[in-house]
């Protein structure tokens, strides 16, 4: 049977009927059509459907929609403010750190999570920051030096 | 991968939820931090038709402080377990293991009581579980009872809980003066790793006397359940700290209380040789944080 579920996604909140079963992930790609959040992995190895929700990174895969009722997620496509990318997502593009594309969503999240808590982590910080997100094209010390530029 | 369908239930309270669990009976599985479980029903390696969620029930994630020991509660994460500050002062290998399990992602949701009872024999919070005596405490609708972790395990994914039980939360006895814990925990890579071989120690010695007056080893992934190390801990009782009796209790761990199996991550024979050096290292960075408490 369906429920109805309230969240705040990228500040606009939405009323949604679900079925139990559907993940978080899922619900933002097929329903909502926010398809910028990935899904690889499907068993939160990979990281690509990574969200902010409450304000902690979470694989979206492991998370069911009706678990997110009440909470106000964020996610890629939140980013993106009418002056055009976010700082962060600039720094990706202008350091090289994005080769497919596809961990970037994730990657991203994670790492504005991580700046978010922690505006000035340290080498190991960035590095522990990022350890669940996985880039198949390995270009990890692009995306090290992308968020590094944006530690204060 | 697609989820099986289910009925999702969502208490607000323990005793709500001991009702759903009594009148759903032994195939209702309750859901906290989810990390495991929606992974072993995608998988479909276990099945249900209902699904009784913990995560709205707020006094289940909380961590309070009696007057010898802190009550955390089962759906506490290893996050909020992490940034707690009476977590950080009194049970720094528990801290450690929180710190160690899965990825940041998992940490944000995976829960203790979770850990627990999916009861791996590599799960990272569970052999600080063991050194620092903490005591299980389960909820039935008409009883409460509370289990030494040492008695919980009953297997790979095994534990005592009941199928009308629910695991509420760990009663963990405050350490006192003069005592110090480590874990440590061994695996191919650092980040979302399951452990070859995970080892827990915890140590208190009396000042004046110089000796060693309680001992607790607890090892990981080397047997069915995460297991204490008896033996060892008999050896060091009385003894003075210092490298050669350290070392003498991790060859006892190794020989003689540890019972690992081959499988692709390593040979037994590495892993029981892994539990001496670990067993080793836990036990003087245990003795080191006892000394330096007490200065």
């Amino acid at each position: 049977m369906k429920k109805i579920i309230r969240l705040t996604i990228n500040n606009q909140s939405h009323e949604i009927a679900v079925e139990p079963n559907l993940t978080l992930a899922d619900m933002l790609r097929y329903q909502l059509a926010l398809t910028g959040t990935k899904k690889g992995c499907d068993t939160g190895d990979c990281g690509a459907c990574t969200v902010i929700m409450d304000g902690n990174a979470v694989n979206s895969c492991l998370v069911l929609a009706v678990q997110a009722n009440g909470s106000v997620i964020e996610t890629i496509e939140g980013l993106t403010t009418a002056e055009g990318l976010a700082p962060l997502q600039e720094a990706f593009v202008e350091k090289g750190a994005i080769q497919c594309g596809f961990c970037s969503p994730g990657m991203i999240l994670s790492a504005k999570n991580l700046l978010d808590k922690n505006p000035n982590p340290s080498e190991q910080e960035i590095r522990e920051g990022i350890s669940g997100n996985l880039c198949r094209c390995t270009g990890y010390q692009k995306i090290f030096e992308a968020i590094e530029s944006q530690s204060s | 991968m697609l989820l099986p369908t289910f009925e999702f239930h969502e208490p607000l309270s323990i005793k709500d939820a001991l009702k759903l669990k009594k009148s759903l009976g032994e195939d209702a599985k309750l859901l906290a931090g989810g990390t495991d479980l929606l992974v072993h029903l995608k998988k479909k390696l276990i099945t249900t038709n209902n699904l009784i969620s913990l995560s709205g029930i707020k006094a289940l994630s909380l961590i309070t402080k009696e007057k010898n020991a802190v009550i955390i509660g089962s759906c506490t994460t290893m996050t909020q377990l992490s940034s707690t500050p009476i977590i950080q002062k009194n049970f720094p290998a528990l801290k450690a293991g929180c710190d160690n399990l899965g990825t940041h992602l998992i940490r944000n949701r995976a829960t203790i009581g979770g850990n627990a009872c999916n009861a791996s024999p590599a799960g990272d919070t569970l052999p600080a579980l063991l050194i620092y005596d903490a005591l299980a405490l389960l909820e039935t609708s008409d009883k409460k009872r509370e289990i030494p972790m040492a008695d919980f395990f009953t297997g790979p994914g095994k534990s005592c809980i009941q199928p009308d039980e629910i695991l509420t939360g760990f009663r963990l006895p405050i350490p006192g003066k003069n005592s110090g814990a480590h874990y440590i925990q061994l695996g191919k890579r650092k980040s979302s790793e399951i452990n070859l071989v995970n080892v827990a120690a915890f140590l208190k010695y009396d000042p004046d006397t110089k000796k060693i007056i309680d001992a607790r080893i607890a090892l990981g992934s080397v047997a069915a359940t995460p297991i204490r190390s008896p033996k060892a801990e008999s050896t060091l009782m009385g003894q003075t700290p210092e490298e050669a009796c350290f070392f003498a209790a991790g060859e006892m761990a190794r020989r003689e209380d540890c019972h690992p199996i081959d499988d692709f991550r390593g040979s037994a024979r590495y892993r029981q040789a892994m539990v001496g050096v670990l067993t080793k290292r836990t036990l003087t960075r245990a003795y080191e944080l006892a000394r330096s408490a007490c200065i």
